[in-house]
């Protein structure tokens, strides 16, 4: 056991980098929680667990075709962080559509007076008793960059799993059936559990709403991300012994 | 795989994944689920009992995974092992999640509202029986259209992934985009049309919301009426540009043939992700010019 953990240490610290990237990723995305649902506060009207994973998984689902047909690490990494961002944006720009044409709200942050990217006030358009609606334009960008990020994180995290099987002997290759690849189906579990927990752990952080990247509370990352990194060392354990005992059988 | 076959299977994809997305917001919004539940939730506290069917099973993603999940695990016994024609494994795997998902709608509405007595909100027997089967009606043409999604890309597409696993994953990406859009249009516009349109919601005003109807009292069936016109259709858009353009990207410039191939995909992301900033911008900027009235700029004045 020891020594599949030796033999894997690369991998496992891919993992840990890409369970730290996840973690960091959170904090970028612009939810708003129950309230944003409500046009009460800024962001997607949503949980942030859930839209980190909903992108995050999305591009776990790119990752892994393109890993179906090539070795190629940066590709890899690349698609996983497109398909997330797509996922993102396309999102956004949806919610955006509901803000302004179902709903007739002007997006605009309360917690910044200019919005840093495009320099238009803000604390003018948002509507009384709210903390801001919709989506300005630097919380989307904050979104799509926190789509890259987690993108990057959660293919890092799969590519070492696969790269783990791989040297204990599995094959990855695709299957086309619906059962699919025993060690492709186990690494993108394993992926997806990484994924949820270091999702999590920065929600406490984030509280419910964050508008991005020039929100306060964003300055607050470096205690999620080294919660995260510990509780990734865990995971990174459990999920190389896992697949490597796997491959002795 | 011929690029022509390639792009018919991606638009039958996109197509499965719009109605799958615009199904799941219906189905939302006729039991209210997610987010805006929880004003539904709140009402008869500040004194407002309701006729809402009110069932939040869990956050959208989860409760959509859950249903996908159960319906690709049939459906893949279905396949493997009783070798049966995948369109009535998915049919029947589809079915079965329905059922399970109406069984959660159920307890969840007959949990909430009997634990709501104390402020005098009713358990409508009526109510429950007449929104439940629209609700499994809906949460069976979801996980159908999601099964359908993932079962061409596993088998046709050659996704390495097996179905559970992405038809889990297309679960939670379509339960995240209909509650971070359609929900908007029934939480902020739907729940709350009393007051003036635009303005958003004043937090003094929280659980104060519309109850009653063109006629009667207002329950999931005219939600779901008025969410159909714009909510619903968006997020089936949302949900099916996802599929598409995620998958488009590297059915155009496939990666099997050549790195540089898929280096190009990856551009033609990036340039897709550019359009859409550049295309909020300008929504914003013209919603700004559009809207109005606004706050006065205090600043200005006093420098005036």
């Amino acid at each position: 056991m020891i020594d599949a953990l030796m033999a894997n240490i690369t991998w496992m610290i891919f993992i840990v980098i890409g369970g730290v990237l996840i973690s960091w990723s959170v904090h970028f995305v612009p939810v708003g929680g129950a309230p944003a649902a409500m046009a009460q506060a800024t962001g997607i009207g949503t949980g942030t667990v859930q839209l980190a994973a909903g992108a995050g998984l999305t591009g776990l689902v790119s990752a892994g075709f393109m890993m179906n047909v090539t070795k190629d690490l940066p590709l890899i990494l690349a698609s996983g962080a497109v398909g997330a961002m797509i996922m993102i944006a396309v999102t956004m720009i949806v919610g955006t559509w509901v803000y302004v044409y179902g709903v007739g709200c002007v997006p605009s942050s309360a917690k910044v007076k200019v919005d840093p990217i495009t320099k238009y006030r803000q604390d003018l358009y948002v509507s009384q008793g709210t903390e801001g609606h919709g989506l300005p334009t630097v919380s989307f960008v904050s979104g799509v960059i926190g789509g890259l990020l987690g993108g990057i994180g959660g293919a890092l995290v799969y590519y070492s799993l696969i790269e783990v099987g791989v040297t204990a002997g599995l094959a990855a290759s695709a299957s086309s059936s619906v059962t699919g690849n025993e060690l492709v189906g186990i690494a993108a579990m394993f992926a997806i559990g990484i994924f949820f927990v270091n999702a999590v752990i920065p929600s406490y952080n984030i509280g419910g709403t964050i508008e991005g990247f020039h929100d306060p509370k964003w300055k607050k990352w470096p205690k999620a991300v080294i919660s995260s990194f510990v509780a990734t060392i865990f995971c990174a354990i459990v999920a190389v012994i896992a697949i490597s005992q796997l491959g002795v059988i | 795989m011929e690029p022509l076959i390639g792009m018919g299977v991606l638009a039958l994809i996109g197509v499965a994944a719009t109605i799958a997305g615009a199904s799941e917001d219906l189905e939302s919004d006729v039991g209210s689920q997610s987010n805006p539940n929880s004003q539904v939730q709140l009402a008869p506290q500040m004194m407002f009992p309701h006729r809402i069917y009110n069932k939040a099973v869990s956050g959208e993603p989860p409760s959509n995974a859950l249903m996908c999940s159960v319906g690709a695990a049939v459906a893949t016994v279905l396949i493997s092992e009783f070798t049966l024609s995948p369109l009535f494994a998915l049919v029947l795997g589809s079915l079965i999640a329905a059922c399970v998902h109406g069984t959660f709608a159920v307890t969840a509405t007959m949990g909430r509202c009997a634990s709501q007595r104390r402020f005098k909100q009713p358990v409508y027997l009526d109510m429950i029986r007449s929104h439940t089967p629209v609700i499994m009606g809906y949460a069976f043409i979801t996980t159908f259209c999601v099964l359908v999604v993932s079962y061409l890309m596993t088998v046709v597409l050659g996704h390495p992934f097996p179905l559970t696993m992405l038809a889990f994953i297309w679960g939670i990406t379509v339960g995240a985009i209909g509650s971070s859009t359609g929900d908007v249009h029934y939480g902020a516009e739907r729940e709350f049309q009393q007051f003036e349109f635009g303005s958003g919601l004043n937090a003094s005003n929280s659980g104060n919301i519309v109850r009653y109807a063109e006629s009667g009292l207002r329950d999931g069936y005219d939600n779901s009426w008025f969410c159909a016109k714009f909510g619903g259709p968006v997020t089936g858009i949302a949900f099916g540009m996802t599929v598409f353009l995620g998958s488009w990207v590297t059915t155009v410039f496939d990666p099997a043939v050549s790195i540089t191939r898929g280096w190009l995909s990856v551009v033609a992301g990036v340039v897709i992700v550019l359009i859409l900033i550049i295309w909020n911008w300008k929504i914003e900027v013209e919603a700004r010019n559009a809207f109005g009235p606004y706050k006065e700029d205090k600043s200005e004045e006093a420098s005036a």
